[in-house]
């Protein structure tokens, strides 16, 4: 019950810090980006059935999480050659719960799928926590190395 | 107890400094190109963030022009591909042009081929193009084509890199056939990796072949058609080799194993940058 409580109380600070003012332009900085499979098309299953859609391996999309002073955003591209330039600060917007993210000097806004979103503060904990492990692995390898050495 | 050690030794000498630091530093070279595959001589390092393992990197340690004073190139002919006498007089247009370049010592240059299961040396050391026009295969070999093993082989055969201003090329003369190694695509590409060996290829062929494409982007080569002609593809491997760019930086995530990299620009999506597709982290080193 504490649970969900608390993750209602996340959920409506989140929504409350970010959609405050959702049209309005606001920045933030790019810090993790990878390839994902694509998200599909809404009715995929029924274009699919209809054979309107192509099914198989697909060309995958980029993932990008970018940081606000307060928020974490983990959003989606609908396609391959949905690249953004990863410059040090990176101005968004959203509209009909996408993320429009500027594409450098230009005009020209990316429309993005929001996939997650989390407190910063959160965010920082769970790499922090992920790099701690990372270590604690690379370290009981090297443990088991040296051991398979001596023997 | 270490106080007293050191209140000891004060008096007749003063000790050695000695500063250890464990630093996890990755050093990457890449070469950039414009829209129209122009090479960048004057790129800044606000141009361009690395991607390393998902964490995009922007403070590089260091950043500065490939220094590079060396090239060792190795041409590896597959004679299982179309040896017809255009091709045999384009391969040694492209020695030909790469061993009268200032840069690259007669002894950097060796060349060999395969056909079947035999791979031939035909010159180690010592190559130029009149040397090698007896030795190059006259007519196609047919049968078995071990391609993915000779690359292997011939990587490993390549001595290891301890002169950091050395770069090692490999051009690879092959159509991306292969009909009987015992390993494996990725193993070859991986035993090119590991090695440092930047591969461009050049087929005879029209198509493209995935295999050739596939290794020469993990290595940071290019990929190059026959009919592209020699000067293009030496002139390739030539201003890769003065135009190329060293960055290095803080290990951003501690975890063991291959942490694929990517080169991307923060302002200009016209930019494209070549470098190989990443590295391995050992166990146990924090």
């Amino acid at each position: 019950m504490k649970r969900i409580f608390t993750l209602m109380l996340l959920c409506c600070r989140c929504s409350t810090l970010a959609l405050a003012d959702p049209g309005a332009p606001q920045e933030a900085v790019i810090v993790r980006m990878r390839l994902v499979v694509c998200p599909g098309p809404q009715h995929s299953f029924m274009m699919a059935l209809s054979g309107s859609a192509r099914v198989g391996p697909q060309d995958p999309c980029p993932e990008y999480t970018l940081l606000t002073e307060k928020i974490a955003y983990i959003v989606i591209g609908r396609a391959s050659n949905q690249l953004v330039p990863l410059a040090e600060t990176t101005k968004f917007r959203f509209q009909n719960r996408e993320m429009l993210i500027r594409a450098g000097d230009s005009n020209h806004e990316s429309h993005f799928m929001i996939k997650e979103m989390l407190l910063r503060s959160e965010w920082e904990r769970v790499q922090q926590r992920n790099d701690a492990e990372a270590r604690v692995i690379s370290l009981r390898e090297q443990e088991t190395d040296s051991e398979r050495n001596t023997k | 107890m270490l106080w007293r050690l050191c209140a000891l030794a004060a008096p007749t000498e003063i000790p050695e400094a000695t500063y250890r630091t464990k630093v996890s530093e990755v050093r990457v070279t890449f070469s950039a190109t414009d829209r129209y595959d122009h090479p960048i001589a004057n790129l800044k390092p606000d141009d361009f963030a690395v991607v390393d393992r998902e964490v995009i990197v922007r403070n590089f340690r260091s950043f500065t022009r490939a220094e590079f004073t060396q090239l060792n190139i190795s041409v590896l002919i597959d004679a299982s591909a179309s040896v017809t006498p255009h091709y045999r007089e384009e391969i040694l247009q492209v020695i030909d042009l790469l061993s009268r370049t200032a840069g690259v010592p007669e002894e950097d240059l060796s060349i060999a081929s395969f056909r079947g299961l035999e791979a031939m040396a035909i010159c180690k050391g010592n190559c130029r193009a009149s040397h090698a026009i007896e030795q190059l295969p006259n007519s196609r070999s047919t049968g078995l084509t071990p391609l993915y093993d000779t690359l292997i082989s011939a990587a490993d055969s390549v001595p290891q890199n301890t002169d950091p201003q050395a770069r090692r090329v490999m051009i690879l003369f092959s159509d991306g056939e292969d009909t009987i190694s015992k390993n494996a695509a990725s193993d070859a590409i991986e035993s090119l990796l590991a090695n440092d060996i930047q591969v461009y290829t050049i087929s005879p062929g029209r198509g493209d072949n995935a295999f050739l494409q596939d290794l020469a982007s993990a290595t940071g080569g290019r990929v190059f058609r026959l009919s592209e002609g020699a000067s293009k593809v030496a002139e390739a491997v030539l201003s890769d080799f003065h135009a190329s760019y060293q960055i290095t930086y803080k290990l951003p995530y501690h975890s063991t194993g291959f942490h694929p990299i990517r080169i991307l620009p923060t302002h200009d999506l016209n930019l494209h940058f070549r470098c190989r597709r990443g590295y391995y982290y050992p166990a146990g080193r924090q």
